[in-house]
């Protein structure tokens, strides 16, 4: 080890903005936590001044939204900038029992976790508090019980129920496609990321350092594209929707996203479009007669019965499904940053078997993502 | 100020201990702090030997340890077991309780003081309504089918007479025009409470007793009337600007 | 210095956009109809007002004469009231002063200051009343409601379709009378020169630390230095100046609420300018003052105490501070514009969500989410530390007290912030993007977020008095000159504290609705938390045993705490008793005995940490003279501003409730004429609490400037951070330098790991030793 552990002293002070000396270690003055620190600031306030209950207020504050977002990117570029030079010269070992010998930030990563399941296990529960406290659409649909009480085949006024995206995720191959491909790019992706490890892990000496370079680089670059897939196939789930047009023996299909079906976080008059809503109240009356006569008294005797229409109000259901599979979204967006940076330096062949483990690091995050999709996927989508 | 019997004796129980408890602790605390102090020559006297960079010698006993690990368990288990018992009391069952089922038409409870629970024990109960709302209470004496309550109340088929329950209205010095909702002493209500937008909670100050209210959903309160007087309901869960005038009279006449 | 150039321009670019954030309330406020005593009565026609509807009075002096007998008419126009209907409208008029009466049968008088219209005038849009003008020089305000009505009451439709509005007309008194102060106004004057004492208090440190040098060239490294830091002493010590700054500033608020409820229907502060205060003040004290207080002496400590050179992750540390000042201002921006949060701490659903709630609460909220993140990146920090950092021959059971504190109270907060956090994240979409987590009308749940915010909110409150713990532990032995009586009972309490803080939660939840056998279940747990808590006040009463105990300042503070935290703990074995706890919930009980824990515990913990390790974090020593007039004054005062309120809480004073009225003879109220007296009593006693608080400021700064120089280990203690010099060297254990900790006990193998260790370690090192370690 070095002759000393800070760099306080005035000879070697680096600079808060620049790249670091680690030869003798951390701490380093950095600007970018305060930066990042107002960048945030920013934009949490910003974004509640254009948006407000769903609407937009005030759309000449999305220039500030988007300054709070430079900002923060700004702290991050320097933390880079100061991380960029990290040859793993200086790596600090733990010293307390039962963990000697561990890298310090392994540890650190392992402890993240820990709150990190906690916050899943959160968005968890209130999934769970809804989906099991609340009536299934199709349950109340098929009770015929809302015929009678909620009025809403005139009215318009909707029912409270609880309708899982799977409903209409899993209604088709087509729909559950995106959902299923992502599941497959997050585990090759967890599959890359270990590569890419292994050979920047690979002892100097024993392979050639352009050929380390450019398989560590191109590992990470695959997670890259994996996870930019991941969250594209997303966004085409949730707001695009695809087409396939007919082909050979196959027919066209012209499948539409979440929100195009009405399945957002403000349906509160959504009108269900799958299999067990196509029933007539003809059909029902013949399910529910009681029901039907109590209806048809309600709604007097010239009333035409056809054409019924359960409207349902769904944003709780959907809020816990965007909230939840959006924080998952979130965490990848953020390994994507992260990938980004280190792509970016494993380009310049900035790893070696000495910083490797830094890989290491963002593996565990990686994994840990990918793991919770594992979680999310069966609960959210098929389920 | 609360006139509950239950309240009392449980309160006077548990500062009984509390003085109990308090002047060992005090006691101990006075007497080390006066008695054990260092004089002028031995303030740097060091009995455990006491030095930097060493883990000092353990100063324990394991059965003194024990023994305040021990007896404050025995006197938790205590508290615990006299205050199990009002339980009952507070959340008995609306079918064959303490306070036996609702009232037939004409029927009066007869309330009285079990001395030996400190409950007071009912033939039958009133079914009463409580809707809150920013920032008003209201009481209704007859809940029937038309709203809300159509699904947890059914209509019971006759109305409560106005010496049983009545409503009005009354102007409190402060407080403004704010409800009024008149009992009988001697007879037991249950409140089946709702709200209409966000949590509230009724305080019945006299017999000290409240639970929230809540949005589309259905919360009881048990209202054992056993003394004739005049007191306030207010509002105690935080609802938003006008919650601390949110207010209500509560007249228990004989 | 072309350099220089460009980093002082980025530091004008932030303060400028800091002070954009502060001063242009991009969000303006939602009409919320009724507020305030004086605005009730409109309510049931409408929740907002309507400009359709115009009010009038008419007959009103601009400035009025002594006595005068004035004749009023008030009347409106406009709205959906059409002539021919049997109900048209409605008014009610309140004056702040002299008398109002009424003239026919077409209205009534409430009291003197009030006045509306009865049943038989319900058919008018307009309506003549009598004022009588004061007989001295006040400013008056009147403020009128008018109800139009359209006349459908009759049919079921209830006030479906009316509408309201209200003015308010000011009569000046005959000669020129000062209005009463803006408590805003008075709130940002205070924080202003706070801000300025700040300041000034910045420049003469940095001017005192080389006089020679004082000007922008020489301040510019010396405060980017203090900007940038990640040294965990310096950040220490600005997590400790926040800390102290936001006491004053909570203090502040609390004095506002005590002069609003100082005497009955007191008009000092509106009810909603009241909903304001005490929601900051909850929140400035818990996340903004006790956990930055908590965190200053935990970086500064925490490191020494274990013989680290600095925590794991020591740009995360600066992270984690600096996320604490942004956050503190999106919680306060709302204040500036009078539409600060009003929910409470708790801010509980569904209020949170709704629109009456003030558009600040979002940011509020906001900064809460910062907070959140800030502590989970402490919780990571702290933790890794102090499970890897430890220097040699310090197993797990060779810690100091106040580390194993640091550490069960970061595990506490580090397992159930997540949970906070999700919440206020569902909360914030809810009201930004309109997601519909807590919206009752789309079946959303209040009590989730209630179970939720517990969750956490239950191991937060020990989150800030564990550390206290430890910090007394510290002082007790060290004062006794003993070592500590059953460090191992002692840690396996505080973990045991720790384990069960986690289950006990639904005693804050007792009235809520939720299910009886969770509420018995948790009252069943929460009698348990007695156990573990005795153990260690009797584990500190036998440490002074045989001891010879030193009276120091901190050592006060330590038996002051003892006395206070052990009141505070006995009035908490009166609330997991259910039949109390139905009386006691929402009233001043509960606010005496968490000030008695949170103030007589956590705070004076602190106080003891403050005189405690002053010494080693500045090089000199404090004033003990001041320091036992600060402890007189403050414990004393302190005693008489919180032991009354139990008697409040149990006469009926309920909390949140921003004045209370006396129960007479004539008029009916909801406490006993007593309480008003005892209310003044404690406001009184609140203003010699806060300015006693003085003292400690002043002793800090005349001791930094002119103390006695402190030697390494003024008191005598054994943990690593009196080995070092006072202050300590940068760094304060070189990491090729680590200390060694001996062991007075034989039976003890320091570097002998047991064999679950081992089986660990197996499981946690896969690599080949050789390669990792090169």
């Amino acid at each position: 080890m070095s002759d000393g552990y800070h760099d306080n002293e005035h000879e070697h002070h680096a600079s808060a903005w620049g790249p670091h000396d680690w030869s003798h270690g951390a701490p380093h003055n950095s600007w970018s936590p305060i930066i990042m620190s107002i960048g945030i600031g920013i934009f949490l306030y910003t974004v509640a001044s254009v948006y407000s209950w769903g609407e937009m207020v005030d759309s000449s504050s999305i220039a500030l939204v988007l300054i709070g977002m430079m900002i923060t990117f700004f702290g991050l570029l320097i933390w880079w900038r100061q991380d960029a030079s990290f040859d793993g010269v200086y790596e600090p070992k733990a010293t307390g029992t039962p963990f000697q010998n561990i890298e310090i930030r392994k540890v650190a990563m392992w402890v993240f976790l820990m709150s990190e399941m906690m916050v899943f296990t959160s968005l968890f529960s209130t999934y769970m508090r809804y989906r099991f406290g609340i009536d299934s659409c199709q349950e109340v649909y098929e009770s015929g019980s809302w015929i009678v009480n909620s009025q809403n085949v005139d009215t318009g006024e909707a029912v409270n129920c609880f309708l899982p995206a799977s409903e209409l995720i899993a209604s088709s191959w087509f729909h559950i496609a995106p959902g299923a491909i992502n599941t497959f790019a997050l585990i090759v992706s967890s599959f890359t990321i270990v590569q890419a490890l292994r050979w920047a892990k690979k002892p100097v000496g024993s392979v050639d350092e352009e050929v380390r370079r450019k398989r560590v680089y191109r590992y990470l670059g695959s997670t890259w594209v994996l996870a930019i897939i991941f969250l594209t196939l997303k966004m085409v789930e949730w707001f695009i929707g695809f087409y396939i047009p007919a082909i050979g023996p196959f027919h066209e299909h012209d499948i539409m996203s979440l929100v195009e079906e009405g399945y957002t976080i403000h349906a509160d008059h959504y009108h269900p479009h799958h299999g067990w809503d196509d029933v007539h109240l003809a059909e029902l009356a013949a399910l529910h007669p009681e029901d039907y006569q109590a209806y048809l008294a309600a709604v007097g005797p010239n009333y035409e019965p056809t054409n019924a229409v359960m409207l349902a109000d769904i944003r709780v259901s959907s809020s816990t499904f965007f909230v939840t599979t959006g924080t998952h979204g979130a965490h990848v967006f953020i390994g994507i940053i992260g990938l980004t940076y280190m792509t970016w330096k494993a380009w310049t062949g900035g790893y070696t078997p000495q910083n490797a483990v830094s890989i290491e690091y963002f593996g565990l995050y990686w994994h840990f993502v990918d793991l919770i999709w594992v979680l999310v996927f069966p609960f959210f989508y098929l389920y | 100020m609360v006139a509950s019997v239950l309240f009392w004796e449980l309160f006077d129980e548990y500062i009984l201990w509390s003085l109990l408890v308090g002047i060992l602790t005090f006691g101990w605390l006075f007497h080390h702090s006066f008695w054990y102090t260092s004089s002028k020559e031995e303030e740097y006297s060091n009995p455990d030997k006491i030095e930097v960079g060493v883990f000092p010698r353990h100063n324990d006993d394991m059965k003194l340890e024990v023994a305040w690990t021990i007896l404050p368990f025995i006197l938790i288990v205590y508290l615990t077991y006299i205050s199990w018992a009002p339980l009952d009391a507070v959340w008995t069952s609306a079918d064959g309780g303490i306070h036996g089922n609702e009232c037939e038409e004409g029927q009066s409870s007869n309330n009285y003081l079990d001395s030996s629970s400190g409950a007071i024990v009912s033939e039958c109960y009133h079914i009463i309504e409580i809707t809150a709302k920013q920032w008003v209470w209201s009481f209704n004496c007859n809940p029937n089918d038309d709203s809300w309550r159509g699904d947890v109340v059914p209509d019971r088929g006759f109305e409560l007479q106005t010496d049983l329950c009545d409503v009005g209205t009354i102007s409190i010095e402060g407080y403004g025009m704010q409800p009024l909702l008149s009992l009988k002493s001697g007879e037991t209500y249950l409140a089946v409470m709702q709200s209409e937008d966000v949590t509230h909670a009724p305080w019945v100050q006299v017999i000290g007793t409240k639970e929230d209210v809540l949005p589309s959903q259905t919360t009881t309160l048990w209202l054992p009337m056993s003394e004739a007087g005049e007191s306030m309901i207010l509002c105690t869960e935080y609802c938003g600007d006008a919650h601390s005038i949110m207010s209500a009279g509560l007249f228990v006449h004989n | 210095m072309k350099k220089n150039f460009i980093q002082s321009r980025i530091i004008v670019v932030m303060t400028v956009l800091i002070a954009a954030m502060i001063f242009t309330p991009l969000v303006s406020s939602f009409p919320t109809g009724i507020s305030g005593v004086k605005d009730s009565g409109c309510n049931c026609h409408g929740a907002t007002t309507s400009d359709s509807v115009t009010p009038m009075i008419m007959g009103l002096p601009e400035v009025y004469n002594y006595s005068q007998v004035y004749e009023l008419t008030v009347s409106f126009t406009g709205g959906p009231s059409t002539p021919g209907n049997i109900n048209l409208g409605g008014f009610h008029l309140w004056a702040s002063e002299g008398e109002l009466s009424v003239t026919d049968a077409t209205a009534q008088q409430y009291n003197p200051n009030e006045v509306g219209h009865t049943e038989v005038g319900n058919d008018q849009t307009s309506w003549t009343v009598t004022w009588t003008a004061p007989d001295t020089d006040r400013n008056v305000e009147m403020i009128l409601h008018v109800n139009s009505v359209n006349g459908n009451a009759g049919d079921g439709a209830g006030s479906s379709g009316d509408e309201w509005n209200k003015i308010s007309q000011k009569i000046n008194a005959p000669i020129l009378v000062l209005e009463s102060a803006n408590p805003y106004v008075v709130l940002s004057t205070l924080i202003v020169i706070s801000g300025i004492l700040l300041f000034i208090t910045v420049t003469y440190i940095f001017y005192r630390t080389n006089p020679d040098s004082f000007n922008w060239e020489s301040f510019e490294p010396w405060i980017s230095d203090w900007l940038t830091t990640t040294d965990h002493k310096k950040i220490g010590t600005l997590y400790f100046l926040a800390g102290m700054f936001f006491l004053g500033i909570g203090g502040i608020m609390a004095l506002m609420i005590r002069i609003q409820l100082s005497v009955p229907g007191n008009d000092f502060l509106t009810q909603d300018q009241y909903n304001q205060f005490f929601t900051l003040h909850g929140t400035t004290m818990i996340f903004l003052a006790a956990m930055p207080l908590i965190n200053g002496f935990a970086n500064w400590m925490v490191p020494l105490q274990i013989g680290a050179p600095d925590l794991a992750l020591p740009r995360i540390n600066a992270m984690s501070f600096w996320l604490q000042p942004v956050a503190a201002l999106l919680i306060f921006t709302g204040v500036f514009s009078g539409t600060g949060a009003d929910t409470g701490w708790t801010g509980y659903a569904p209020y949170i969500v709704s629109e009456t709630a003030h558009v600040g609460t979002t940011m509020w909220v906001a900064g809460q989410i910062m907070l959140v993140a800030s502590s989970t990146l402490t919780g990571v920090n702290f933790l890794t530390t102090i499970a890897v950092m430890r220097a040699p021959g310090m197993g797990w059971m060779q810690m100091p007290l106040f580390t194993w504190s640091i550490l069960i109270a970061n595990l506490m907060l580090f397992l159930s912030i997540p949970a906070f956090g999700v919440g206020l994240v569902q909360v914030y979409l809810d009201r930004v993007i309109g997601t519909a987590f807590y919206d009752a009308s789309a079946g959303g749940d209040p009590l989730l977020w209630s179970h939720l915010f517990w969750y956490f909110g239950h191991p937060e409150v020990y989150v800030v008095i564990v550390p206290a713990f430890g910090v007394i532990s510290e002082v007790i032995a060290t004062s006794a000159r003993r070592s500590v009586f059953g460090y191992r009972s002692m840690v396996y309490a505080m973990a045991g504290i720790g384990v069960v803080s986690f289950i006990v939660y639904g005693h804050h939840m007792f009235t809520s609705g939720m299910s009886p056998t969770l509420r018995f279940v948790t009252m069943l747990t929460t009698m348990i938390v007695a156990v573990p808590t005795g153990i260690k006040i009797f584990n500190w009463l036998k440490t002074m045993h045989k001891g010879s105990l030193i009276y120091r300042t901190h050592t006060l503070w330590a038996l002051g705490f003892l006395i206070t935290f052990t009141l505070g703990g006995i009035s908490g074995m009166f609330f997991p008793s259910m039949a109390m706890d139905l009386h006691f919930h929402e009233s001043y009980f509960v606010v005496a005995h968490f000030h008695y824990v949170l103030v007589g515990g956590t705070v004076f913990g602190f106080f003891s940490a403050i005189y405690y390790w002053f010494p080693k974090m500045t090089g000199r020593m404090m004033d003990e003279r001041l320091g036992v007039l600060h402890f007189l004054t403050a414990f004393i005062s302190y005693n008489a501003v919180f032991w009354p309120m139990h008697r409040l809480g149990i006469w009926g004073m309920a909390r949140r409730h921003h004045t209370y009225f006396i129960s007479t003879e004539e008029a009916m109220g909801s406490l006993p004429a007593e309480a008003a007296g005892w209310n003044m009593f404690i406001s009184i006693s609140a203003f010699l609490f806060f300015f006693s608080n003085f003292i400690l400021i002043a002793n800090m700064i005349k001791s930094v400037i002119r103390g006695q120089k402190a030697p390494a280990d003024p008191w005598g203690g054994w943990s690593f951070e009196w080995m070092t010099s006072s202050p300590p060297p940068t760094p304060s254990f070189p990491l090729d330098d680590l200390p060694t900790l001996k062991d007075a006990n034989e039976d003890h193998i320091a570097n002998e790991p047991s064999a679950i260790v081992k089986w660990f370690q197996g499981l946690m090192v896969l690599d080949n030793e050789e390669e990792v370690s090169h």
